[in-house]
């Protein structure tokens, strides 16, 4: 065969490649319809904030229901640009691993969902999310029977004493706290140095274990989000007779549907079937498929482009926490065949912009930012409607709670800012409160959101001195109490959806501390009192207060202007089946997948 | 045409094809024997090659174009600061699409909007290329002057010295080569900032321009140093110099009049691949955030803004990318055309 180096293969090729470059950029763009209403969004993506339902006995025994037409067999290949931080349960708090740990691990309890919003905490290992007494400082957990380890080892409380203590220790950094501080208190680690791997143990007025099957927990307020708290993938069971420590983190021991058969840390890991898992003690994975193929490395655009074109082995694949790159959105959503293969819901963060209360104390400042902002150029910079939506209050639509027409500053009539208003509220504010330093970090994405921040509130009249920060370090300055900055964007979102776990780090005065994501400073009495009375009710009187303290902070406070909720779109292959969105998780639900051939 | 009176008086020193002669009148006398400087000569082959010529007017034409880059947008109206798809003052004439592209032909061409307009925010890309050029070349010409006069300086006291000179000054030329340049602003641009630019207020551009300018120039002229040397070094023993050396000129004539215009051609050619090279340094150190930042109009980052458009947009990248691709063709050029105007001997 000739080869293709000659030169009128060249000019051919010149040729194809010009012209199409020309007719691509010649035909004309009439604005097609994207095809979204925000309010209609915002409005179904309520439903799925309902409060969680803490699940019986009955709802937490196996097996999971069947997923229509699931079929066994078959191979999912999961494409994932970095590689995985942590392997180790009690490291993992960040998605990624919260993905992976769904397939490896077991808690004492788990996320059911429907699929239809309702979200329930069922017993996972435990028979059910937990027995309270005691008005909520005491909750008792009774074990399944026959839940094994991939050595099969049966798991019993020793060990769920075990998963916990070893929090406790030094080589456990990464992952959550909520647990230990509520048992030991904000300096917990000093309470069991060695993380009972000696002979020291918590006890058994925090920590009590009376026999094999039972797990007692002692806490001296009342806790009414423990099940939920437990659910979340760093509280994974760890089988103390084969925990190595630090070694652990690559090498850990499976209790879920899946073990880990080859890890090479960064480039690729293939899970296999743990044949020690039984599904009838799981009430919500299932095992179809044979085994998973992680392959990392893989940046997003080269994600969305191959499952785009959907060729060979990419039919079986899935992102894992990766999604629709923002450029090739359009070529998603404009092709009716590739949007019937994308996965599309509210992530729980809301991008806000915050003011040092330390600095910024003028109050009709802060009005008037809040009122000046263009949420459109900020979305606009994220991808656009599929990227972001424009957030009128601090509750992301997952948050129980969450009210869509809840819009005290106007901003779903004007998202791009109300002028007028602001510069009204700043004709009497002297010149010097209107010089306002903003941080951002020195990212692309960071100089976007300068460009717009810098763009609208120079509209209102508003002096903005921009500051680079390493993108890096962004939040560790930010986080700084003493930090020069004015005005600086941030995000945050729910652990568990339940307002505590949102008003609580980012509101409460008590937080104010270096490094802690209260990033506005805000320390007003009143917040605090609604959230020491929230937090000890139970979760439908919760609710009330969370919403009256949503209300102050947001109207009587104002620590920060709401920007836009964060949107995730997901892209999997044509072979996949079963897929659906995880309000939980907020990504796809890894546990219900299959192959449809 | 030729004119047989200067072909007749023309001397063997001037043995140069007559049509080049600048003076049209017939022959006088012996007073015609004049001898031409080399730069006469070069002027004159230069100007008979018509692609450097060309190539001239347009290198000449991009740079009057980047200096009046204010001018140029004031005819179009726009400016490379205004969001004009996410402004609401702009909000009757939108030019952006619900996925941020923009609406119409090529990328938004319009009366208004000459080259379109930027996806996702709307900024209008006319004005951004020709503010953008102004930020890229005048910083690249900066840079590749400074880079060349240093490397040539150090070089030519390197290679027309030699020894101990020689050595001390190759080891400093090694030390900076080991430095990696790239690398070290990144590490260096936010300490120096936090030294010299209070906390609380914004970073100027100047300051950014300055230490950029200062950093690709103390990290930059090795290249050139040692290319330099190693030509003044072959050249030092050459018979013209030794010549000259007997005769008794000082070492700064022979450095000066000797050997510097025997290295013209190489730190010609060089400065043709170090301008257009540059440019892309800047639009890196920018997109490693300690160049020039958003939204400061910037060449080379606009080209790579346009990259990850090119599916969905390529004629966000063909206006940028294609005066980019015809300036940097007409530089290396020009480069060759000057360096065989020079040295007739190593043309084509």
């Amino acid at each position: 065969m000739k080869s293709f180096n000659s030169r009128r293969a060249r000019a051919i090729m010149v040729v194809v490649a010009t012209g199409s470059l020309v007719l691509t950029g010649c035909s004309e763009n009439k604005g097609g319809s994207t095809g979204k209403d925000s309010k209609k969004d915002q409005a179904e993506a309520s439903q799925q904030s309902k409060a969680v339902v803490y699940a019986d006995a009955a709802a937490s025994t196996g097996p999971a229901a069947e997923v229509p037409g699931a079929k066994p067999g078959g191979t999912v290949e999961v494409y994932q640009e970095a590689g995985l931080s942590h392997l180790d349960p009690g490291q993992i708090y960040v998605s990624d691993g919260g993905q992976v740990a769904n397939l490896l691990y077991r808690g004492l309890t788990n996320f059911s969902e429907d699929g239809k919003g309702g979200t329930s905490v069922v017993g996972d290992i435990a028979t059910d999310s937990g027995k309270s007494s005691d008005g909520g400082k005491t909750w008792t957990y009774t074990l399944k029977d026959g839940v094994k380890d991939q050595n099969g080892n049966v798991i019993t409380s020793a060990d769920i004493r075990h998963t916990i203590e070893r929090q406790y220790a030094a080589f456990i950094f990464d992952g959550p706290t909520y647990l230990q501080t509520w048992l030991s208190g904000p300096k917990y680690r000093d309470a069991l140095k060695d993380g009972g791997f000696g002979s020291k143990h918590l006890p058994a007025n925090v920590l009590d274990t009376p026999d094999p099957k039972t797990v007692v927990f002692h806490f001296d307020v009342p806790r009414p989000d423990l099940p939920q708290t437990l659910a979340m993938p760093g509280y994974s069971v760890v089988p103390a007779k084969t925990d190595t420590k630090a070694k652990y983190d690559k090498a850990p021991v499976s209790t879920g549907p899946y073990k880990i058969a080859e890890y090479k840390a960064g480039k690729a890991m293939k899970l296999v079937k743990n044949t020690n898992w039984d599904p009838k003690t799981d009430s919500v994975r299932h095992q179809y498929v044979d085994g998973w193929n992680f392959d990392f490395g893989v940046t997003e655009s080269t994600q969305t482009s191959r499952l785009i074109a959907d060729q060979g082995a990419t039919k079986n694949a899935i992102q894992l926490t990766g999604s629709v790159e923002s450029t090739q959105i359009q070529d998603v959503v404009g092709n009716a065949a590739v949007n019937k293969r994308t996965i599309k819901g509210y992530q729980p963060y809301v991008m806000s912009l915050n003011f040092n209360l330390d600095r910024v104390k003028n109050k009709a400042v802060r009005e008037a930012v809040t009122y000046g902002v263009n949420s459109k150029s900020l979305i606009a910079g994220e991808g656009g409607v599929y990227g972001g939506d424009v957030a009128p209050n601090l509750f992301a639509p997952t948050l129980p709670g969450y009210e869509p027409t809840y819009d005290p500053y106007g901003r779903l009539k004007m998202p791009q800012g109300n002028i007028a208003k602001a510069k009204e509220l700043l004709k009497d504010v002297p010149a010097a409160e209107k010089k306002l330093v903003f941080a951002y970090s020195n990212s692309e994405a960071g100089q976007k959101r300068k460009v717009a921040i810098e763009d609208a509130l120079s509209k209102i009249g508003i002096t903005v001195v921009a500051k680079e920060v390493d993108s890096a370090s962004y939040y560790e300055q930010i986080g700084k109490l003493k930090n020069p900055y004015d005005i600086y964007i941030s995000g945050w979102g729910q652990d568990w959806p339940s307002p505590a776990t949102v008003v609580t780090p980012i509101y409460d005065g008590d937080q104010v501390a270096d490094g802690a994501p209260n990033y506005s400073h805000i320390n007003d009495p009143e917040v605090q009192k609604l959230i020491k009375k929230a937090l000890t009710q139970e979760p439908t009187e919760a609710a009330a207060t969370w919403r009256e303290a949503h209300h102050y902070i947001l109207e009587k406070v104002l620590p920060g202007a709401p920007l836009w909720y964060t949107k995730q779109l997901q892209l999997y292959g044509s072979n996949i089946g079963g897929a659906r969105y995880s309000t939980e998780s907020s990504y796809i639900d890894v546990t219900r997948l299959f192959l449809k051939s | 045409m030729t004119s047989p009176a200067k072909a007749e008086g023309s001397g063997p020193s001037i043995a140069l094809d007559p049509e080049l002669d600048t003076n049209p009148e017939p022959a006088k006398g012996p007073e015609k024997l004049e001898g031409r400087s080399p730069g006469q000569l070069m002027w004159q082959r230069f100007k008979r090659d018509r692609t450097g010529v060309i190539c001239a007017v347009v290198v000449i034409l991009y740079f009057v174009i980047a200096l009046a880059a204010p001018l140029l947008t004031k005819l179009s109206g726009t400016n490379p600061y205004t969001l004009y798809g996410q402004d609401p003052t702009y909000a009757d004439t939108p030019v952006l699409d619900d996925f941020g592209l923009p609406l119409g032909y090529f990328g938004g061409v319009s009366s208004t909007h000459w080259f379109g307009v930027e996806p996702n925010w709307g900024r209008d890309l006319f004005a951004m290329l020709m503010y953008g050029m102004r930020t890229s070349l005048f910083m690249a010409l900066g840079v590749t002057v400074l880079v060349m006069a240093t490397g040539v300086l150090i070089g030519l006291i390197g290679g027309y010295a030699g020894g101990r000179t020689d050595y001390w000054i190759g080891r400093v030329t090694d030390f900076f080569l080991s430095f990696p340049s790239q690398l070290f602003f990144i590490a260096f641009m936010p300490v120096v900032t936090a030294f010299f630019v209070d906390p609380r207020e914004a970073t100027p551009t100047y300051f950014r321009a300055l230490a950029i300018l200062i950093v690709l120039w103390v990290l930059g002229w090795m290249g050139m140093a040692r290319l330099v040397r190693s030509t003044v070094l072959s050249l030092r023993e050459r018979e013209f110099v030794e010549a000259a050396k007997v005769s008794g000129a000082s070492p700064w004539r022979i450095v000066r009049k000797e050997i510097l215009p025997n290295v013209v051609s190489p730190i010609l050619v060089q400065f043709t691949y170090q301008l257009p090279s540059t440019i892309l340094t800047i639009a890196f150190l920018s997109f490693a955030g300690v160049g020039f930042v958003e939204p400061t109009p910037d060449w080379g980052r606009l080209f790579a803004a346009a990259s990850k458009y090119a599916e969905q947009d390529p004629s966000f990248m063909f206006f940028p990318g294609t005066a980019l691709v015809i300036f940097v063709l007409c530089f290396n050029l020009l480069g060759d055309s000057v360096r065989d105007a020079f040295d007739p001997k190593s043309g084509r």
